[in-house]
């Protein structure tokens, strides 16, 4: 029942019914836009949202990650270059929509799929949230330390092209934390007699390198790339080709419903996030079609599915960081720095201390699905032909410059800067490479707390390290992060196996 | 003896493994705990030793590999990797300016650098930029958010104009 209290105090805020409605059409312009992402947006803006009250701050930053996921379909399915990874499922289906003049029609159901999808997931997590906060209460330092071995297993082989790249990354994030004084003894680590590095190295630099200057350089290298659009006819004949009905979206409810659960599912566990929830569904609602064959060539259900899996995702992505402090997405990374700055502690007793702030976040999220959902239906294409009109030769530079001012902002400390610079370049060598970034981000941010856990366990042991194995939830975890390794390099030997095939 | 050329994933290995094995060295160079046990050192340890089992592993699976002619998308690679470069160098230089004459003159002068490594060539758009990039950082992050801004070493502009 907090949640009707939470939306009335949100519903009479007019600032921060502002700061939702703004979101909802920054996220959706920023996903839009072919190569930027909701994650570089809202670490961009972070430094920003230092100086605003926590609420507006989250809610903000939480929706412009909302509408962004929904932004990348617009992008997917006009310019067939999907705004975000998890909206290429979106761009099989919705470009062929495009090129036979029914662009918009194809938006209209990219946007109530979305909508359904992120209202579900939404009213899953609000739902289901305290009891998850109640059951992690009871999980001790060796059990939370075995969730977070296989989140850093999961995050680091199941995204991705490659198990050892995307170890490594986790591998290296892990390393990048540990710079700094040691929180128990205060030992040096890493610091090489480095004043600068005595405090560690801050996540919101890393972040804004990795995800905003990264990006500038990997826009640098494939400049001069032609986006091509098919716009919709504005004759009367083509405007009726493009209304939807009822009957054309009723096939598609039963893919957005199950896409909407798949999403949520995939949504809970930590890091595998919207662009797997997009395909596995597709994949689904293919298998479980009425016509699988027209999949593919511009059918509605193609649509729906990814689409709602895909923004489903958004909600109970927020489960494990609000209820363990690991962040389920990069934007669940991102709003952790938030959550810092604010002084407010992520984990299993933020229900007990900030359950106000909590279902007022949730609450400014329905408002804010509600609101990208709105603007979209009737103005995605207009938002597509704005994005068509920025000239990128001009807005990198600036993206460039403000990522410089952002790190510095953050602490006001040029250190930071070089950290965000490095940062950068080492995310376009990442993302070159097939390493995987979100699992370098994510692991430096999971870092700490495995460790405290981890030595806490030992603490408690009175046999060292056979208290992981000896207490059934922690045994349970770590096996999961194995089972996670074995499954994935087999299905990738398999893909191996089917692609060398295909070649003979 | 085999002559196989090293591949990018051999490379890639071998960096992972020089860099796993220089984190072990480091890793050795934390003090123990008071009661001499291993606290402070386990994880960065564990954290470069896994690097170091991964490189291994990317090495033995860049050897396996069928090693790949060069095509001609390598040389028309050389252009963007120059792009990529400058831009790296210009970001340094960048952070070097603002530590040495300020943020005002520094961030006008990489916002022309940074649009000209994009392509842009107009005086006028360079030099509206020149002027337009530092005053609206100015307003939004020093003025209305009030962060402290970085002096300069040598020269600061914002003597000047006195904290305007």
């Amino acid at each position: 029942m907090e949640i009707f209290a939470a939306l009335s105090v949100v519903l009479t805020d007019p600032l921060i019914l502002m700061w939702v409605f703004l979101a909802a059409i920054v996220g959706m312009i920023v996903g839009a836009i072919p190569g930027l992402t909701a994650s570089a947006a809202i670490a961009m803006l972070l430094p920003v949202t230092f100086y605003m009250q926590p609420l507006a701050a989250l809610a903000f930053l939480y929706v412009i990650g909302k509408s962004g996921r929904y932004g990348g379909s617009i992008a997917a399915i006009l310019f067939n270059t999907p705004g975000t990874a998890a909206s290429a499922a979106t761009q099989i289906d919705g470009y062929p929509l495009s090129k036979r003049g029914m662009s918009s029609k194809a938006m209209k159901v990219a946007t109530i799929s979305s909508v359904i999808g992120d209202f579900i997931g939404e009213i899953l997590l609000i739902a289901g949230i305290a009891v998850i906060a109640a059951i992690a209460l009871k999980l001790g330092p060796p059990e939370l330390f075995a969730v977070y071995f296989a989140a850093f297993v999961v995050i680091g082989s199941v995204i991705g092209k490659s198990i050892t790249r995307g170890l490594a990354s986790a591998a290296l994030g892990v390393l990048i934390k540990m710079v700094g004084l040691d929180p128990i003894s205060s030992e040096e680590r890493f610091t090489f007699g480095s004043f600068d590095l005595t405090n560690g190295i801050s996540l919101v630099p890393l972040m804004i390198g990795i995800f905003v200057l990264g990006e500038v350089f990997s826009q640098l290298e494939a400049r001069g790339q032609k986006i091509e659009q098919f716009d919709d006819s504005q004759t009367e004949d083509a405007k009726a080709k493009n209304q939807l009905s009822w009957s054309e979206y009723k096939p598609c409810l039963p893919h957005a419903l199950r896409s909407s659960f798949i999403g949520a599912f995939i949504g809970m566990l930590p890091g595998l996030g919207s662009a797997i929830a997009a395909f596995v569904a597709y994949g689904e609602g293919k298998r479980r079609a009425k016509t699988p064959e027209t999949w593919g060539k511009g059918a509605l259900e193609g649509i729906a599915a990814p689409e709602a899996a895909n923004n489903a995702v958004s909600g109970p992505s927020m489960a494990p960081l609000l209820t363990l402090g690991i962040p389920g997405s990069t934007i669940g990374a991102i709003l952790v720095g938030v959550f810092l700055i604010h002084g407010i502690q992520i984990g299993p007793t933020l229900f007990l201390t900030q359950k106000e702030l909590v279902y007022q976040l949730f609450a400014c999220g329905l408002v804010g699905i509600l609101a990208y959902g709105v603007i979209g239906y009737f103005g995605a294409s207009y938002v597509g032909r704005f994005i068509l009109k920025i000239p990128t030769d001009v807005m990198y530079p600036i993206i460039f410059l403000t990522s410089f001012v952002a790190a510095y902002s953050s602490r006001g400390n040029l250190f930071d800067v070089l950290v965000m610079a490095i940062a950068g370049f080492g995310g376009w060598l990442m993302k070159r490479y097939d390493f995987n970034p979100a699992a370098f981000v994510i692991s430096f941010v999971l870092a700490g707390g495995a460790e405290e856990t981890f030595r806490q366990s030992l603490l408690l042991s009175d046999h060292g390290a056979l208290i992981f194995f000896t207490r059934p939830v922690a045994f349970g975890f770590l096996l999961l992060g194995v089972v996670a390794v074995v499954a994935r390099a087999r299905s990738l030997n398999k893909q191996a196996k089917a692609a060398s095939l295909n070649d003979a | 003896m085999s002559t196989q050329r090293l591949n990018s994933t051999m490379i890639i290995g071998l960096g992972l493994t020089g860099l796993g094995l220089a984190a072990v060295v480091a890793s050795f160079g934390i003090n123990l705990d008071h009661d001499g046990g291993w606290g402070a050192r386990t994880f960065p340890l564990v954290g470069s030793a896994t690097l170091v089992v991964l490189g291994v592993l990317e090495m033995l699976k860049g050897r396996a590999m069928q090693p790949v002619p060069t095509n001609t998308q390598e040389t028309s690679e050389a252009n963007p990797l120059a792009r990529i470069i400058t831009l790296l160098i210009l970001s340094f230089a960048y952070l070097w300016l603002i530590g040495k004459i300020g943020y005002l003159i520094s961030t006008g002068l990489a916002a022309v650098a940074a649009l000209m490594v994009f392509g842009i060539r107009n005086p006028l758009g360079l030099t509206l930029a020149a002027i337009l990039c530092p005053l609206v950082y100015h307003l939004i992050f020093f003025v209305l958010l009030g962060v402290f801004p970085p002096y300069g070493e040598w020269f600061e502009p914002l003597d000047i104009i006195q904290g305007y």
